[in-house]
């Protein structure tokens, strides 16, 4: 049977791919003819019979039936009747639309407006988030660290690295990757450069090949190896000049010299931030035998196929648990830590987004309710037009499909307009790259994009254009016809758009609350102090390469220098140092436990941030010293090991006396670590984060323990960035090879570090203000259509006597109620999505005034955008309207 | 008058059986629609009112799965006429549409058939 249907088909089509000059018009002809002689044969058989002529012509006819009719049917069995009744719905609607430009500007630009931002978003998605790894198979890709009691993700060591790799059943491959910074010189001015440490299997797990020389082979990972590198491709055409001889020169990194053996393709993009080069692992933890120490290394690894991640981070804690017996020490509390890749490269990004994505499709939804109210404000005014279709036998379904497929027709077009937006939306969301995000500049229109709004596009098509459908069906003819715009589709046409409308006024509500709430959690953070004084502060980030800087004296002798130096340059007040500047983050945490009080057990060893701080810092900061003293002369590096701690530390341990002359043990009861004498407390500074609750701090002397990488504060007299030019030459005067990492006011660097929040709350607030002004739109629409359909009842309340200010007080009330409905909801909704936002945005607190504020702006713009409607129910003509009723 | 004012009802066709009974009719060699209805009246005993409505469609229907085919030719009394003739997929259609009826008339006539 269905072979019959195929050749059915293919028959019409040939018919139709032949044209109109061959068997098309044929067809016609040739059926009237047949049907003519058809019907002379009737009347030759009639005059057979005996019939006179005229009387044998009309039996003959009545006999054949109504000619028409035959020959359209016939030549219907050569149409596909449901496309062709597409075609004609089709064409239906885009006369409406012709017919009705407002309606259909106003429609089209609501939905390219939702559709737009949605498909927007989601392309940012689809490159950050969905979007496979360019690794094979990128779904087995997993990266481990270990746990403590403490935190989980912290680095692997060496050993347990080797231990892992050796014995586990669980993964295909395993490779130890890190970052360090070295410095080449040789090669024109000397450059600070970024080198990804990685074992050989590295580039097995990534699937990258050489494009010139080769990759790590094993021997390049094992004890006595000679050091090489390989170069990324950006690096090579960036720095070296793209240079074809490269593979068997040397490089001279922090002093020592390396064989380029290969040159990579371009686009391997592991890193995050990117690598300039990349250094066998083994030449810097090759000799390491301790278990316990922790560098930076994580690892990647594909997990055998049909394994999932759980088991085999169950295979690794049994080898951790063999260790723990065999090698005991502080490790032996530490286990596995695995995260796909996928996930691992996106830390916390993923909720950020996902908000951005809810907040942009709860303005879609908004679209999609203004429109719907409008395709049934207008489905009402069409209510004869289709009383009158129904009546001369259009069917319900067919009717319905009708206006279906005028809402398609409509959605359509706002889903183009809503994709050239996306497109010019997405590019600007890539161009403001607020923060590192990996992946983002690949955002680009694929298939899944293109999926997704075209999938948008048909449910909001369905969704607005499903209620006035089945109105549409159950139009009541009579009344429909009898002219009344009001009764044909009765009060539930009003009673639907009014609950669109509260919906939109509670959707808005809660994206205002929202964006309110992190717009307060911003400035908040802008405002908050942040423990020192930020303005006229030059911030010089240097790092000295160990091979020019090989001893603590060394390292301190030329910070003693450089310091000296800018001091005595015009216009410089004061300069300090140090290792991790506020906002910066956490650079350093580890254990500690105070010393003469109970030792705590292994799992509640406390943790703190550890900075390192020279004399001066605190005074160049102009953070305060709450107790005891700064750093100065006599913490020399055979003097007694000092520290200072911040505020919330001396609080935490010493709520009522002086933390002063207490003493804090590094690393805690059950680790090796000096022990320090506190001869100060500092004020809390925003070490995490501006407007972020500090955490407990220790501050070490740089007299006692050097550090390569220091960040140079300079307070200055008058503006900070002009004294750049003169900073950068003394650094020079002191080491020409000395590269200069970043040079610039630290107020700069503060508003870098808020640039990502500031950048989601925008976007939110942005997408609040749009649901505002949609939902205005829809308020206006609905009451507009309310007075317009009760003018002449307006007009008869005026006539017998009504005052103006009771009709006022009538339509405003119609507009207060929905206001008020539609806020209460909001109101409750808006405190569910905050409970779970405060999950997602860390440090946000949400709050009754910001909601009420929320609340009071929603309805005042709901009473705005109804004051015009009210405002001409006011000054209806009562006369005129009742002398043309 | 005969042929419209009936006065007993006659049968209207079963869904799908007209296509057949054109194929049985083009057996006895090619006819035109005109003689297609008569052949098909005649031989039901007048029971079948063949309607041109629906016998016209069919036979395109027919046409477009290439069980009939078609061509301009003079009748015996001098006219031109469109003639209808079995092709070869049309014959093999007839046979198995046949014994398909046969076998569901005689299905049929078990179960409606009075018990003896």
């Amino acid at each position: 049977m269905i072979r019959d249907a195929i050749r059915e088909c293919w028959s019409k089509l040939c018919r139709i791919l032949a044209g109109r000059r061959g068997p098309a018009i044929g067809l016609n002809a040739d059926l009237a003819a047949e049907i003519d002689a058809h019907l002379e044969f009737e009347i030759q058989e009639n005059i057979a019979r005996g019939m006179p002529p005229d009387e044998a012509r009309a039996a003959a006819r009545r006999r054949v039936g109504n000619l028409t009719q035959i020959q359209e049917r016939a030549r219907d069995a050569w149409r596909f009747p449901p496309l062709e009744a597409m075609v004609q719905d089709l064409r239906y609607g885009l006369r409406g639309i012709r017919r009705a430009p407002g309606f259909s500007l106003v429609v089209v630009l609501t939905l390219a407006l939702g559709i737009g931002a949605n498909t927007a978003i989601f392309s940012v998605v689809n490159a950050v988030l969905l979007r496979p790894l360019p690794y094979p198979a990128p779904e087995r890709l997993v990266v481990l660290g270990e746990t403590d009691p403490h935190a989980e993700g912290i680095s692997v060591t060496w050993v347990n690295y080797r231990h892992w790799r050796d014995e586990n059943h669980s993964f295909e491959d395993m490779a130890g990757f890190r970052t360090a910074s070295l410095t080449l010189t040789g090669r024109g001015d000397p450059l600070f450069t970024r080198a990804g440490v990685v074992t050989y299997g590295f580039f097995g797990l990534t699937g990258a090949h050489a494009l010139l020389g080769r990759v790590f082979r094993p021997d390049d990972d094992q004890p006595g190896a000679a050091a090489t590198v390989v170069l990324d491709y950006r690096f090579w055409i960036g720095k070296l000049g793209a240079d074809p001889g490269v593979v068997g020169a040397t490089l001279a990194l922090d002093g020592k010299p390396y064989e380029v053996v290969g040159v990579l393709p371009p686009g391997l993009g592991f890193f995050q931030r990117g690598v300039d080069y990349y250094l066998p692992l083994h030449l810097f933890e090759g000799e390491t035998t301790d278990r316990g120490r922790h560098g930076s290394m994580r690892l990647l690894t594909r997990l055998k196929p049909g394994v999932t991640l759980a088991a085999a981070l169950a295979d690794l804690d049994l080898i951790m648990l063999r260790l723990a017996r065999s090698d005991p020490g502080p490790e032996s509390q530490h286990r596995a830590h695995g995260a796909f890749l996928a996930e691992a490269t996106t830390p916390g990004l993923r909720p950020k987004l996902l908000i951005l994505l809810a907040a942009a499709g709860l303005v879609l939804i908004i679209a999609c309710a203004n429109v719907a109210s409008l395709v049934l404000a207008r489905a009402s005014a069409r209510a004869r037009e289709i009383a009158i279709r129904a009546a001369i036998g259009a069917g319900r379904a067919r009717l319905m499909r009708q206006l279906l497929t005028e809402n398609l027709v409509l959605a359509a077009l706002g889903g183009g307009a809503g994709g050239l937006l996306a497109q010019w939306g997405s590019r600007a969301l890539v161009a403001a790259e607020p923060m590192p995000i990996p992946r983002l500049a690949e955002t680009t229109f694929d298939w899944r994009v293109l999926l997704f709004a075209a999938a948008i596009t048909v449910l909001t098509a369905l969704f607005t254009g499903i209620a006035p459908a089945f109105t549409a069906g159950r139009s009541d003819l009579v009344s429909a016809l009898k002219g009344s715009s009001r009764s044909a589709t009765g009060r539930g046409g009003q009673r639907s758009r009014s609950a669109l409308v509260v919906a939109e006024i509670a959707i808005t509500l809660v994206l205002a609350f929202a964006a309110g709430l992190l717009l307060r959690n911003l400035t908040a953070a802008q405002t908050a102090d942040p423990g020192f004084v930020p303005e006229r502060v030059l911030a010089l980030e240097l790092v000295l390469p160990s091979a020019a800087y090989p001893s603590p004296p060394a390292i301190a002798g030329f910070y003693d220098r450089l310091e000296r130096n800018l001091h005595a340059l015009p216009g410089v007040a004061d300069v300090g140092a140090v290792s991790c500047p506020p906002s910066e983050g956490d650079c350093n945490d580890w254990f500690y436990s105070i010393q003469d009080q109970r030792a705590p057990q292994p799992a509640e060893v406390p943790i703190a941030l550890f900075n390192n701080a020279d004399r001066d810092y605190f005074g160049a900061m102009r953070i305060p010293l709450r107790e005891g003293r700064a750093f100065n002369e006599t913490d020399r590096a055979a003097a007694p090991r000092v520290a200072i701690v911040n505020e919330t530390f001396a609080r935490k341990w010493w709520p009522r006396e002086s933390a002063v002359g207490h003493r804090i043990k590094y690393g805690g009861p059950y680790r090796d670590g000096p022990v320090y004498d506190i001869v100060g407390v500092a004020g809390d500074v925003s070490q995490l984060g501006l407007g972020i609750e500090p955490y407990p701090e220790v501050y070490l002397p740089f007299s006692q323990s050097p550090d390569r990488a220091m960040v140079v504060m300079i307070r200055c007299a008058g503006d900070a960035a002009s004294l750049g030019p003169a900073v950068r030459r003394r650094v020079t005067a002191i080491d020409r090879n000395l590269p200069i990492e970043s040079l610039r006011p630290f107020e700069q660097i503060l508003a870098a570090s808020l640039a990502q929040r500031r950048f989601s709350t925008a976007l939110l607030a942005l997408f609040a203000g749009l649901a505002m002004a949609l939902a205005a739109v829809g308020i206006y629409g609905l009451l507009n259509y309310w007075v317009r359909v009760r003018e002449d009842e307006i007009a008869i309340r005026m006539a017998l006597g009504a005052p103006r200010p009771s009709i006022l007080r009538w339509a405003g009330w119609q507009a207060l109620r929905l206001a008020l409905i539609g806020a209460a909801i909001g109101m409750v909704a808006g405190w569910a999505v905050a409970r779970w936002l405060e999950n997602l945005v860390f440090g946000l607190t949400d709050n009754l005034a910001t909601l009420a504020a929320a609340a009071l702006a929603v309805i005042a713009i709901a009473m705005i955008a109804a004051a015009i409607p009210v405002w001409r129910a006011t000054h209806v003509d009562a006369m005129d309207k009742l002398h043309h009723a | 008058m005969s042929t419209v004012d009936t006065p007993r009802e006659r049968l209207e066709f079963l869904q799908g059986t007209l296509e057949v009974l054109i194929l049985r009719s083009l057996q006895l060699g090619p006819n035109h629609a005109y003689g297609i209805t008569q052949f098909l009246e005649q031989q039901s005993g007048d029971e079948f009112l063949v309607d041109n409505g629906s016998l016209y469609p069919a036979l395109q229907r027919l046409l477009q799965r290439s069980w009939i085919a078609a061509q301009w030719k003079m009748s015996p009394n001098g006219r031109r006429a469109k003639y209808y003739r079995l092709t070869p997929a049309g014959r093999k259609q007839l046979a198995a549409a046949t014994s398909r009826w046969q076998r569901f008339v005689e299905a049929m006539g078990r179960i409606l058939a009075p018990e003896g």
